[in-house]
């Protein structure tokens, strides 16, 4: 019985996990999505578009990486557990 | 495109402050209580600068009476963060009192502190709400406002063109201030019509523009022998 | 492995206590803090439902304190996150114990910051609008941006390095285990795991230097994109940068001095820790007069009269006391005390820091009013006295910031414990390998 709930509390944990890393892809994505919207606007107003872009280039690769470090730090430390589990279960 | 400019003559303009009660009156300009103009809330779209000079018993002051320039170069639209003042295709600069922020940004931007801010919502004596000018909207409290150039009488003017398919004879369309003027020192209308009296006037050897190093070409011309 | 995890817990536990052991003071700061931000947020209140006329500001002076405050806040926070990078970055080892606070500051900081430019503005209702019809030209919405990436970056700077010791706190047990074991991802410190953790750390930290910079870059150009005089000026960038990372410094010491005596943490930050972040707070107070120096000397050398007019507001007119009062807080009073070994004692250290909190916060106020009270064309003097509204909003930010430590105290460790641990560990034996590697070879060998 135990052992079933601590199975359970280990997967909510981990939906929970995913939800929080896809949260900050849901900024990121939310934060492309406003740019855009601005520039779109800029240029249908003919007000100066130039700039809008330029910061667009610097503003979105950095929210992407951001967001990439931290998935890349989450799905380095599960690859590891599953791997160790898998050991664990083999000996 | 028409390019819509005023001149006023500071050789012949009394100080008499005429112009700004006009222009309070037609644009429904808030009229704020006495403790808030004490802090230097007063809200004028035409303003009256009164420059002191020399040292007393020997004081010469100036009276210079100030509407928005505006700028062919504005420096206040392109601090905006939301296009909330923006030039029109009647090169006016023109403000959308429905989407400011109320950051006060282009306020500060201003070299000539053109601008007013509503910091409470605006009121009105009891008979003054009986003659509001229906042509002009009313603004909320937290809104950065400024001199259109009496932009409604603009489009009444370009309505009745319009209608009688003609082009817009010079003076027809001029704001309330330079209409009130008992001087006659205000003078409004079309730099692209070579005819004007205002592009004559732009064009005097008395015709200067105030902080013209600044490179923001107000549309605003001031005429003095003295200057 | 049990026996190894008990030992080093016995060693740092004073690092644990604050997280454990909640003492009657906790709530009653607690409880003290919260009823002035709930009373900051009844005076909030009031304020949007009057209207901005509430605040001190008036026409010529349209920005007052919630600017000089967003300026100065925003400046603090680069604290945290920028030093510590730098720091780290520079393989400086005294930095363990002092990077995770500098890091919360830059979080917590930054948030109060953040929201100031909502507070100050007049319909704060309509702030939607920079999302529907936003201008990315104007430096408003760069710095919406620029602080947006910032506090990403730092949250993200803050946490990953936490991921170990969220860990630690999970494998004790005890309170909120799933809080802790959802925050852990996971961690169990295999090799493979230690790898992916300091990559990422080393990402992080190259990253954040930049966008740290560009911050305050572009709070500098709020002011230096508009043609006003004392504004426009191209020194303005680095010039904030620099007060932000002095102002910085300056609160992390207040800060750190604050947790070492309340928390009883004498033992992880000792002297040293003070003197070489107060090294750093004398070279920043030596670079902030060059830039004011060189800001001050071109406008007085040009002369020209609308910058004059600022100048002798700030020289000899009402801002006299605040501008002289800058340079003694931010110059005289560190120098002579950082200068000299004899004062750069902890109350010292102390005493500088606030002198540079304080000087800081001048300076910011010196920067915004003084331009806007001197309109140009002959027009009257601006006259700006902040109201009651102000100073407790100003005050209710100072509260946030007490409180965001207070409740982050008692949630996670203070200090960096595995960093601790890992100093302990190899540093001293890979600090030797690098002295070394820095010395000659042996004469012989390199026949």
């Amino acid at each position: 019985m135990k052992t079933i709930n601590n199975e359970l509390r280990d997967k909510i944990i981990f939906a929970a996990q995913l939800v929080s890393i896809s949260l900050i892809w849901l900024l990121v994505i939310g934060i492309i999505f406003w740019i855009s919207n601005l520039i779109y606007l800029s240029v249908d107003l003919k007000d100066s578009p130039g700039i809008s872009i330029g910061i667009s280039l610097v503003a979105i690769p950095v929210f992407i990486t951001l967001a990439s470090i931290l998935t890349y730090v989450f799905v380095g430390f599960h690859r590891e557990k599953k791997k160790h589990l898998n050991t664990d279960s083999g000996n | 495109m028409p390019k819509w400019a005023m001149a006023i003559d500071l050789d012949k303009c009394t100080g008499c402050g005429d112009c700004m009660a006009a222009c309070k009156l037609e644009n429904n300009v808030a009229i704020v209580d006495a403790e808030q103009a004490a802090d230097d809330r007063v809200m004028l779209w035409m303003d009256m600068m009164t420059i002191y000079e020399g040292e007393y018993p020997n004081i010469k002051l100036k009276r210079i009476p100030k509407p928005c320039f505006h700028c062919d170069n504005p420096p206040c639209i392109k601090v905006c963060p939301v296009h909330a003042t923006y030039k029109n295709e009647e090169g006016l600069v023109a403000q959308i009192y429905n989407r400011c922020i109320g950051c006060r940004y282009c306020m500060a931007a201003c070299p000539y502190t053109a601008k007013v801010f509503n910091w409470y919502e605006p009121e009105w004596a009891d008979e003054f709400k009986t003659c509001m000018n229906p042509d002009v909207s009313l603004r909320m409290k937290g809104v950065v406002e400024k001199c259109s150039f009496c932009a409604h009488r603009l489009q009444k003017v370009k309505e009745n063109a319009r209608a009688d398919d003609r082009e817009i004879s010079d003076g027809e369309y001029s704001p309330a201030c330079a209409d009130s003027c008992p001087a006659e020192a205000i003078f409004f209308g079309d730099l692209e019509n070579k005819e004007s009296k205002v592009f004559k006037l732009s064009n005097s050897p008395r015709a200067f523009r105030e902080l013209e190093d600044l490179g923001t070409i107000p549309k605003v011309f001031y005429l003095s022998e003295k200057e | 492995m049990n026996e190894e995890t008990k030992n080093t817990v016995d060693i740092d536990e004073a690092l644990y206590r604050p997280i454990y052991e909640t003492g009657k003071s906790f709530y009653f700061a607690v409880g003290f803090l919260l009823f002035i931000i709930g009373f900051t947020l009844v005076v909030y209140i009031r304020q949007v439902y009057y209207g901005l006329g509430v605040t001190g500001m008036n026409q010529p002076v349209t920005w007052g304190f919630y600017i000089v405050n967003f300026v100065f806040f925003v400046g603090i926070s680069h604290a945290g996150t920028l030093i510590s990078a730098i720091l780290r970055l520079s393989k400086a080892e005294w930095r363990r114990p002092i990077t995770r606070m500098a890091e919360v500051i830059t979080a917590i900081v930054l948030a109060i910051g953040g929201l100031h430019p909502i507070i100050d503005l007049g319909r704060p209702d309509r702030v939607l609008n920079i999302f529907t019809a936003g201008r990315l030209q104007s430096p408003l919405l760069w710095d919406v941006t620029s602080i947006t990436a910032y506090f990403t970056a730092s949250t993200v700077y803050l946490y990953l390095p936490m991921i170990p010791d969220i860990a630690k706190l999970r494998d004790r047990g005890g309170k909120m285990v799933w809080f802790y074991e959802f925050l852990s991802w996971g961690w169990h410190g295999t090799e493979h795991q230690k790898k992916v953790l300091s990559r990422a750390i080393n990402i992080l930290m190259v990253m954040v230097i930049p966008i740290a910079i560009s911050v305050h870059t572009v709070i500098s150009y709020i002011f230096s994109m508009t043609l006003q005089p004392g504004w426009h000026s191209t020194i303005f960038g680095p010039y904030f940068v620099v007060g932000a990372i002095f102002s910085g410094i300056a609160a992390l010491m207040i800060v750190m001095i604050s947790f070492r005596k309340y928390f009883h943490l004498e033992n992880y930050l000792k002297l040293v820790h003070f003197r070489h972040l107060g090294t750093l707070l004398l070279i920043m107070s030596l670079l902030w007069f060059y830039f004011t120096f060189s800001e001050y000397l071109t406008g007085v050398f040009g002369a020209e009269p609308h910058e004059m007019d600022v100048i002798f507001y700030k020289f000899t007119g009402t801002y006299a006391i605040f501008f002289w009062g800058m340079v003694v807080c931010n110059f005289l009073i560190p120098v002579v005390i950082l200068a000299f070994k004899k004062f750069k004692t902890i109350p010292g250290i102390l005493i500088a820091s606030i002198s540079v909190v304080i000087g800081m916060w001048l300076e910011r106020l010196n920067i915004v009013i003084p331009s806007l009270a001197n309109p140009r064309m002959g027009l009257d003097m601006g006259m700006y006295t902040p109201s009651f509204t102000e100073w407790t909003l100003f005050i209710g930010g100072l509260a946030v910031f007490v409180l965001g430590f207070l409740v982050f105290s008692k949630f996670f460790p203070i200090i960096s414990i595995w960093e601790i641990e890992e100093g302990r560990k190899e540093s001293v034996k890979e600090v030797e390998k690098r002295v070394t590697s820095y010395l000659p070879d042996p004469a012989n060998s390199v026949e």
